[in-house]
């Protein structure tokens, strides 16, 4: 049990891809012990994945229960190893901010359902849920971590999304 | 934000715009070794403008920042003005409240960005961006006008949309408000 300092950008390991779990062993149930320690020293942190923590694995784990946004929608604590989006529909913009980049948050488009599948670190079984409003955004925000994408690389427009027409046809 | 021993500066460009303005000055920047901490530039009808904040390292004065800017703003006619920051401008305050985003738009009349902005400064609501756009066609303009603002602690974006629900009758505009203060994930 311990909280692991958060990488911050632009430390190598938040740009990379990380690597599947084989074996729920007692190293990655140590990993996920370490997320979940991580997650509830941050200040609001509603989840962590393991690249931000220093480790190159496809884990993380998620709770909106108590966030503010999430409180009335979600799965509780997710311990989440291997997680796939099977299926995503909906989009929606939210002014993201990660700790991994602080002093800067981001309008990023994400899908407002998703079914995920994952290997539960909790029950050690295959499980697949299905994830909506800020529960949905947050689990995409940390699977991107997985495979090196923060929330900078999706932004979609500093000052807006208002644009004239360039030209008429 | 920044270092102790640093000195800031408010740098802002604005002309006719052209090909190399940027270019023109943040050469000047670079070769005296200031940071731009901050920037934003806009273009609006064929008028481009540059607002930044640069650092230095003291001891370095406006004059000296002035002497060197000078010649390549004449040289690019544009008008100049740098305003040196005490310490406690170059914080920020941060806001307690929630954070709105206010979208006006509808037929184009004179007063729409005075009467809804002074609305809600009436109720110290502090606007951090602000773009209009006039658009529509010549017969029939449309202005647009997104805004950010911070609520002080305590106010509630439904406040917000009451208090500007009697502008909106008035004027015949649409008023829309969202939250966007950021989520920490």
């Amino acid at each position: 049990m311990a909280v692991q300092t958060i990488l911050k950008y632009p430390h190598p390991l938040l740009k990379k891809l990380a690597r599947s779990v084989v074996r729920l062993d007692d190293e990655i149930k140590a990993l996920l012990q370490d997320l979940l320690d991580t997650m509830e020293a941050g200040p609001g942190s509603v989840g962590v994945a393991a690249p931000q923590i220093g480790v190159g694995l496809r884990v993380c784990v998620v709770d909106v229960s108590k966030s503010r946004h999430g409180k009335d929608n979600n799965h509780g604590r997710l311990l989440m190893v291997n997680p796939e989006i099977v299926e995503r529909s909906g989009c929606a913009v939210m002014r993201e901010g990660c700790m991994s980049v602080p002093d800067y948050t981001g309008d990023v488009e994400r899908a407002t359902e998703i079914t995920v599948r994952f290997l539960d670190g909790q029950s050690e079984e295959q499980r697949e849920i299905q994830a909506s409003g800020f529960e949905a955004v947050a689990i995409q925000h940390e699977m991107d971590h997985l495979d090196g994408i923060l929330f900078l690389d999706r932004v979609v427009s500093i000052a807006t999304g208002l644009f004239r027409r360039k030209n008429y046809r | 934000m920044h270092a102790k021993d640093t000195t800031c500066f408010a740098v802002s460009v604005v002309g006719a715009d052209r090909p190399g303005i940027v270019a023109g000055i943040t050469e000047v920047f670079y070769r005296l070794g200031c940071n731009i901490a901050d920037s934003s530039c806009a273009m609006l009808a064929g008028e481009f403008a540059m607002i930044l904040i640069v650092s230095h390292k003291k001891p370095f004065t406006k004059a000296h920042l002035l002497e060197e800017l000078k010649p390549v703003c004449d040289r690019l006619e544009m008008t100049l003005s740098v305003r040196h920051l005490s310490s406690s401008e170059e914080q920020r305050a941060e806001t307690a409240g929630e954070i709105c985003q206010i979208t006006v738009y509808g037929a184009d009349q004179p007063g729409i960005v005075y009467r809804v902005t002074s609305a809600l400064a009436a109720r110290r609501i502090n606007i951090m961006d602000l773009q209009t756009k006039l658009a529509g066609s010549e017969e029939e303009p449309v202005y647009i006008m997104l805004l950010e603002a911070a609520l002080p602690e305590g106010i509630i974006p439904e406040e917000v949309e009451q208090l500007l629900s009697g502008l909106k009758q008035e004027l015949q505009v649409e008023i829309g408000v969202r939250i966007i203060t950021p989520v920490e994930l």
